[in-house]
């Protein structure tokens, strides 16, 4: 899970591997705050993966990849 | 997630976030008046839970997600004080679960140029930049370390 300067270094970077999935940063921003901002909470519970799953598709990362099962 | 467990995960967070680095089990049994022991046990439930991950040979801690316990490359300063993420995911994450802007500091793994990005309420300042995700989700948690 890296930041890149632009989609050629990516493509130079993966070889001869199969692509994952390439999201902007300011996406990334969102998807970390939206997972992490609970973090620290006192009443912290480990996420379901239903809780997970909605925060992947409410960023519209969807599709086979963004499938946590 | 037992009660105890809640107040071990709490503990521990609440000692790395203080110290900026990971507590011992001698530690974290200290402050809250237990024993090595229960700690190392409720460590493991808790890793289990993938609350927070140990390492797999010295069953210490790695990862208090999305902070890292060991030096990684993605550096994260915020709230006066420099983090190691996980990755690139955490270094934003650190902001997040911190609520404080921030700036992380990285290289493409690529080209090894360096990187940085300042994150003000969430927004980053370099919009060119792109993450990219190798490992399916649904693999994420078959080697954490690796993902």
């Amino acid at each position: 899970m890296n930041l890149f300067r632009s989609e050629d270094h990516i493509t130079r970077w993966l070889g001869d591997r199969t692509p994952g999935a390439t999201i902007a940063v300011q996406k990334l921003s969102q998807l970390a705050h939206h997972w992490w901002s609970d973090r620290l909470d006192e009443n912290w519970q480990p996420h379901t993966r239903e809780h997970n799953q909605g925060l992947l598709d409410h960023l519209e990362l969807t599709g086979a990849f963004w499938r946590l099962a | 997630m037992e009660e105890s467990d809640r107040l071990l995960r709490n503990e521990t967070y609440g000692l790395f976030v203080a110290s900026g680095r990971a507590p011992s089990a001698t530690a974290v049994a200290m402050a809250l008046g237990s024993d090595v022991d229960e700690v190392v046990d409720g460590w493991q439930r808790l890793h289990d839970a993938h609350a927070l991950v140990l390492d797999a040979g010295t069953h210490q801690l790695r990862m208090l997600n999305p902070f890292s316990a060991v030096p990684t490359a993605y550096r994260v300063q915020a709230a006066d004080r420099w983090w190691y993420a996980n990755c690139a995911w955490d270094a934003f994450g650190i902001c997040a679960a911190l609520d404080v802007d921030g700036r992380i500091e990285s290289s493409c793994p690529d080209c090894a140029m360096p990187l940085a990005v300042t994150v003000t309420n969430q927004q980053p300042d370099d919009l060119d930049l792109l993450f990219h995700c190798l490992v399916p989700a649904r693999q994420w948690w078959d080697n954490i370390a690796f993902t």
